[in-house]
């Protein structure tokens, strides 16, 4: 499958520090920055740009791409939602002195509770093959851990993409962690 | 107010009246930063605030209907229908809403707390009306009601008139920065009870769920497609007391299809407390049921 790294060539690569506590979230954007082209780096160490998640606020404004942070003074301010594509423009329209927003005038809200469609729903094999890409695994790291073929594991894979309409494994990382957040109901 | 034969004219000074009259019903609720919220000045010296954009805490700083500041108490909040309540040593003079059904089409006047005693106000129109939905907390709201208005953050929690200055219910930013109404019924029925216990009653099982689909090799014995995966299990709740642990996933409680998560929600109302429930689950690649005693809900 093609990763957003292979079809782009990256002209100008930032220095870019990640901020998350959780540690799956932080895998997933240093992820999607690494495969945009950019440096993942301390941020103590002369960070061209800082990704900070909602998790994880600060009073440190300048030069921020804010995930679901409700600050506006931050220069970048996306959704918690945001792919792979948002945060890479983001990220480098703030490194070039812009000011970015996404056009959604307030991200949460009192809704309503969404009873899922059956087709959309994940299997619990697909939950567990969800789970090893969000660490990052091969392929052949899921076959091997989960005890099941590699071309079980392409199927899920595909299956995964197709359920969450996502396009990289980033992205269905970061849609399936949205849906679960919104989606988690106690009883 | 000169007598004016001019419609558009009319129309100005009747909604300037309204409008000026309103301002005795909301209260601005401070939230720190020189930022505040409004409420709405209930009876029985209790004020209505959103319960999503009030901060989490016991003690709150308000300012009446003509400035004074006044001390206030949480009594009590419900997520699942966004109504929160706060309670006040010296009560408010609090006018009786005259409830009134939405109709589309017709004018709202949605009025905020300025934060200096007065009033701020928006007109909009009664976008869309539907029947009762159930919030992603499970709480049940009696109508669904969206407004074309423009609304600001530090209005939301104010009452919603119609023309003829009925209440609607209270203005409550929905998802993507909608403007819904709580309606006027909802408001009536949580209230009280929040007074009263400083929360709604709700059956409880102790459980996180997460939608699933059922995989195909049991689809057929269990007879849907669909089932709530167990995320996590609260310790000494029900449901842990019945064995049910993280990964099962849950079919039914007593023969209710678990992704109809809204009869679920209904079925778990005030009343079910102490029942007994027969809850079906697949665990391990087997169906089996497992009987819990439906709990009432711990303060959040």
């Amino acid at each position: 499958m093609s990763e957003l790294a292979d079809d782009i060539v990256f002209a100008h690569r930032l220095r870019v520090a990640v901020r998350a506590d959780e540690p799956l979230r932080r895998t997933a954007l240093c992820k999607a920055v690494t495969e945009a082209g950019h440096m993942i780096v301390d941020e103590h160490d002369a960070a061209d740009i800082v990704l900070a998640d909602g998790s994880h606020p600060s009073n440190e404004v300048g030069n921020v791409v804010g995930l679901g942070i409700a600050d506006d003074r931050l220069r970048g301010a996306l959704p918690r939602d945001a792919d792979a594509r948002q945060i890479d423009a983001a990220i480098r329209a703030v490194a070039a002195g812009l000011i970015v927003r996404a056009p959604v005038a307030r991200e949460s809200g009192f809704g309503a509770m969404r009873e899922s469609e059956g087709h959309a729903l994940l299997t619990p094999r697909e939950l567990e093959v969800l789970a090893a890409l969000a660490e990052g695994m091969t392929n052949k790291a899921i076959a091997r851990r989960l005890d099941i073929s590699l071309h079980t594991v392409k199927f899920h894979v595909e299956s995964l993409f197709r359920k969450l309409g996502a396009r990289t494994r980033t992205e269905a990382v970061a849609k399936a962690a949205e849906r679960r957040r919104n989606g988690i109901i106690m009883l | 107010m000169s007598f004016s034969s001019d419609v558009l004219t009319q129309l100005s000074d009747a909604i300037s009246a309204r409008a000026d009259a309103a301002k005795n019903v909301v209260v601005a609720v401070r939230v720190g930063e020189g930022r505040h919220l409004t409420g709405m000045a209930w009876q029985g010296g209790v004020v209505v605030v959103s319960e999503q954009v009030l901060p989490r805490k016991d003690e709150f700083e308000l300012v009446a209907p003509g400035g004074a500041i006044l001390a206030a108490k949480l009594a009590g909040r419900d997520a699942s229908t966004n109504i929160a309540v706060l309670r006040t040593a010296d009560s408010i003079a609090a006018p009786a809403f005259t409830a009134t059904d939405a109709r589309v089409g017709t004018l709202a006047l949605a009025i905020g707390a300025d934060g200096a005693g007065s009033a701020s106000a928006r007109l909009g129109m009664v976008n869309l009306v539907d029947g009762e939905w159930h919030s992603r907390r499970g709480g049940l709201i009696d109508r669904r009601i969206i407004l074309d208005i423009a609304l600001a953050h530090r209005e939301e929690g104010g009452p919603v008139f119609d023309a003829t200055g009925g209440c609607l219910g209270m203005s409550t930013f929905g998802p993507r920065g909608q403007v819904i109404v709580i309606p006027h019924a909802t408001l009536t029925r949580v209230v009280p009870q929040l007074v009263k216990d400083g929360r709604v009653s709700r059956g409880w099982l102790g459980v996180a769920l997460h939608a699933v689909a059922v995989p195909d090799a049991l689809r057929e014995s269990a007879d849907q497609t669909g089932g709530m995966m167990v995320m996590s299990v609260v310790e000494n709740g029900p449901a842990a007391q019945a064995g049910i642990v993280a990964g099962d996933i849950i079919l039914s409680v007593d023969g209710i299809s678990a992704h109809r998560f809204r009869k679920i929600a209904r079925y778990f109302g005030g009343d079910s407390i102490g029942r007994k429930a027969d809850v079906r689950l697949i665990r391990g690649g087997a169906i089996i049921t497992v009987q819990t005693t439906i709990a009432e809900r711990r303060a959040a």
